[in-house]
């Protein structure tokens, strides 16, 4: 390592509110070479955020004042620089990508003029000098067909495509330092190694610093030489990545390599137990099913058009199975979820539950689903009523299936006890719970009906890896103790393997593949299905990631516009 | 382009809308007690002689077919006589019209020039004496009704300093102006007062957004994040706002036309309703109808223009 760009020193951050101040970052200190790839892993509410925030003096809240310590670039001293100086640094020396960049780009500023307004501000050049060089940075970041895209807005590109253009803008003002904070988080596996991939790309092409910030340590691995782990605002432990791998100092440490997904867990044991007797009929019967939408019909608009969702899929899944459906956004298996709970339209085909069919019955399989099946959502804070305490959220359920009042109560701590809950939390509301805790109660609202099926829709991905852990472990313990079918749909392949036993992968709205999870992951059969796998990042950094060529969403790179799904458009 | 396809058909939806409005008004005016004839000939007119003139005017005729030679009129572009100032009521519109329309076009104009500077001040010093400031004001010119603020102005610009008339019209253009200056203010002043508490709540939220926090993060100074992210984005709910208050001004001109004795149609409505002239009423209420389903259509334009995301 040469001489460090950057020097971090004792860099304290506390808040000031009522109780006095609190410290959220405690005296952190690292140094960073010019060249280096540096990891930043920790869950969330660790302070790795706040680090990178404070580093350019862009803290989230005015209550926020570093309290201490020094940054040094290139030997100046960041902490004590003035405003003017601090307006240079930020985006002309260290640039940021974020971890959402629908929320980030401006929504109504064409992307191309996103990307010159950094230049034209930084570098001082003109209008068209700024296009010109703007252009040059969106063919970098991989758009197809720059002078065209110029002219996109946001919402008319797909997640990665959007990923690809904030880290354009990032580029705009030709920084030393890019600090990347969770910028795969949102996107499938198969988009996220592309990115990782662009971003290494960029940084030898430009010979740029990274700081990538991730509570994937498997996304470390890939990428990054070094890793720094934080937690509760302090930085417990950092070194070359190899050395950190094999031999973690730290408990916290051996904690998050040990939950990694990508470990063989010991989800192969639970296929043995919950291997159901040679069943009568499926609970679940699925033929030949189409979903389909209209999409964009006006008034006036030439001939009715449909998005298909889900296309002929058929499915037959016997009680007291665990199956994972995977696939990407927009291959139709949120669809699948809700039509198969009377939620989407069913243009064609059949859905028959427990012998109650969904198209020719429907009053009745429909008040069978309600009372039988019930569903986990993806965000534990939306799912949840903001103004009802979780006691009384699990009563209004029970109320509505005709519990006798009395019993209640009884019953909601039973429930809370069921998904490990305190049976304080009854009397809590979702604002004073964390993200695990309200997925608990979500759990534990799905299980008041008793359900013999509980359709889960990736309902751990917007949760912590250790956190996702725990979870899963609790589905593993309710299926096997209440002989629940589970249908747990994810993007993220790991979890599944380590959950279910039979897996069915999704892909444009079919079926592309099922079988046993085992099986299917040890000898993919399709194209498909082996380009996902390989995608997912594994913790070995000598297992190389691998962005195919072959992708699935081939749109990503051509026209830049999904086929999928229309994103964000407002239709009034 | 194919966003801005609406502009073609949406007019198509405009028909049964006014359709409707056609045929509420005609009911509700005749649902008022009284009679127009009556009230013309005054109390001591002769059976023969009202009827005479329910017959002039086809009053005498049974309600749906009245609806009709209305609606047949309309088709023709006509609305029919004034009972009250014998008249053709759309020639008795368009004398009308000019005062009310400048009214309405120079109160929102200045409405608009109050309201985006002071709810950039409040958003940009948020909870800090300027923000207090704007919002307790504001506040006020919510609370206050505008006929209360239209005396007060008068009072204190016309009767204590003297610089603008107390009421009425005037004939050139300058003079107009000066006649207009003092109701414009008065609309101008609670409109504004709405529109600044809704844009400074967007403003607030736009610039802890997201967005501004990335234009941050890239080093563009504050100057830069405010006027180029953080207006554009907090624009919209602004203008659709603005669309509903103009209906409602349409209509609330009455009051500040009534006050300031402004010949404008506000005053010919209130007239018309009085003397139960039904041509003029219905004459009157749909052309506020027309210009509030006109401004809303304006607004729907200016909202796909100012937010790509928006389809309609």
């Amino acid at each position: 390592m040469s001489a460090p760009l950057l020097c971090v020193h004792d860099l304290t951050v506390a808040v000031q509110d009522g109780a006095g101040p609190r410290v959220l970052l405690d005296r952190i200190s690292l140094d960073l070479g010019a060249g280096d790839v540096l990891g930043l892993v920790g869950e969330s509410g660790s302070g790795k955020s706040l680090l990178c925030r404070a580093l350019i003096r862009l803290l989230p809240s005015p209550k926020l004042r570093i309290t201490g310590g020094a940054v040094f670039l290139e030997g100046r001293d960041l902490v004590t620089a003035d405003e003017r100086e601090m307006l240079k640094v930020r985006g002309g020396e260290i640039g940021m990508i974020f971890q959402n960049p629908t929320s980030h780009l401006d929504p109504v500023m064409r992307v191309g003029d996103q990307i010159a307004e950094g230049i034209r501000y930084h570098q001082g050049l003109s209008q068209r000098a700024a296009r010109a060089a703007a252009v040059e940075i969106l063919a970098q970041v991989g758009f197809a067909d720059p002078n065209r895209q110029y002219n996109g807005y946001p919402h008319e590109f797909s997640g990665g495509m959007r990923q690809r253009a904030m880290i354009g803008v990032a580029l705009s003002s030709n920084p030393k330092i890019l600090i990347a904070d969770e910028p795969t988080t949102a996107l499938d596996v198969t988009i996220q190694a592309q990115i990782l991939r662009l971003l290494l790309d960029i940084r030898d092409r430009r010979g740029l610093t990274v700081i990538l910030i991730s509570h994937d340590l498997g996304v470390v691995a890939q990428t990054c030489d070094r890793i720094a782990v934080m937690r509760n605002g302090e930085l417990v432990e950092q070194g070359d990545k190899r050395s950190l791998l094999a031999a973690p100092q730290h408990p916290y440490t051996k904690a998050l390599i040990e939950s990694h997904p990508s470990m063989p867990g010991e989800g192969v044991a639970t296929a043995a137990i919950a291997q159901p007797a040679p069943a009568l009929r499926p609970l679940l019967e699925i033929d030949d099913l189409h979903v389909r939408f209209p999409s964009g019909a006006g008034l006036f608009a030439a001939g009715p058009k449909t998005i298909s969702a889900v296309k002929g899929v058929s499915l037959r899944i016997m009680p007291g199975e665990t199956v994972g459906i995977v696939g990407e956004s927009g291959s139709g298996k949120s669809t699948l979820a809700r039509a198969i709970l009377g939620l989407a339209p069913l243009s064609s085909g059949h859905i028959s539950f427990d012998g109650a069919d969904l198209g020719q019955n429907r009053a009745k399989a429909l008040q069978k689903l309600r009372s039988e099946a019930a569903m986990v959502f993806q965000d534990p804070f939306n799912a949840l009523n903001p103004r009802l305490t979780i006691g009384e959220m699990v009563a209004e359920v029970l109320r509505v299936h005709g519990k006798a009042v009395a019993d209640i109560p009884a019953r909601i701590g039973e429930l809370l006890d069921l998904v490990g809950l305190e049976r304080e939390f009854a009397d809590r509301k979702p604002r004073s719970m964390s993200g695990g805790q309200c997925q608990r109660a979500g759990i534990a609202r799905a299980l008041a009906v008793e359900p013999r099926m509980i359709i889960a829709d990736e309902c751990v991905a917007a949760l912590d890896v250790t956190i996702q852990a725990q979870i899963i472990d609790l589905f593993r313990a309710l299926t096997a103790r209440m002989s629940l079918t589970l249908l747990f749909i994810a993007h993220d392949l790991a979890i599944v393997r380590n959950l279910c036993e039979r897996v069915v992968v999704m892909y444009r709205g079919e079926i592309v593949e099922e079988g046993r999870c085992a099986d299917v992951f040890a000898r993919p059969q399709h194209a498909y299905t082996a380009s996902l796998i390989r995608a997912i990042p594994d913790i070995d950094p000598d297992k190389p990631l691998r962005a195919d060529l072959l992708s699935p969403s081939v749109a990503e790179t051509g026209s830049g516009r999904v086929s999928d799904q229309p994103s964000a458009a407002f239709n009034w | 382009m194919h966003r801005y396809r609406f502009v073609l058909y949406r007019p198509l939806q405009f028909l049964p809308v006014l359709l409707g409005i056609s045929i509420i008004t005609f009911v509700l005016v005749r649902l008022i007690p009284g009679d127009p004839a009556r009230v013309l000939l005054g109390s001591r007119a002769t059976p023969a002689a009202i009827a005479n003139i329910r017959a002039q005017y086809g009053l005498d005729e049974p309600l749906w077919v009245q609806y009709f030679y209305f609606i047949g009129n309309l088709g023709q572009g006509e609305m029919g006589k004034s009972i009250l100032y014998k008249i053709d009521v759309l020639r008795l519109i368009a004398t009308r019209l000019e005062p009310t329309l400048a009214l309405v076009l120079s109160s929102v104009a200045q409405s608009i020039l109050i309201a985006v500077p002071l709810a950039a001040l409040a958003a940009r010093h948020r909870t800090r004496l300027p923000d207090h400031a704007v919002r307790i004001v504001s506040t006020l010119g919510i609370g206050f009704p505008p006929f209360w603020l239209a005396l007060m102005l008068i009072i204190l610009f016309s009767v204590r300093l003297g610089i603008f008339p107390v009421s009425g019209y005037g004939g050139s253009l300058t003079d107009k102006l000066y006649h207009l200056a003092l109701p414009s203010l008065t609309v101008a002043l609670s409109l504004s007062a709405v529109l600044t508490r809704s844009l400074r709540a967007a403003m607030v939220q736009a610039l802890e957004s997201d967005v501004a926090t990335a234009a941050r993060a890239r080093g563009m100074p504050e100057s830069i994040v405010f006027w180029r992210h953080v207006l554009p984005n907090s624009l919209v709910p602004t203008v659709n706002l603005l669309a509903v208050n103009i209906g409602w001004l349409i209509g609330g001109t009455v009051v500040v036309e009534s006050v300031f004795a402004l010949p404008g149609l506000g005053q010919l409505l209130v007239r018309a309703i009085f003397s139960r002239d039904y041509m003029v009423v219905q004459g009157v209420a749909m052309v506020f109808a027309c210009a509030t389903v006109l401004v809303n259509f304006l607004a729907d334009i200016i909202t796909v223009a100012l937010d790509p995301r928006v389809k309609l």
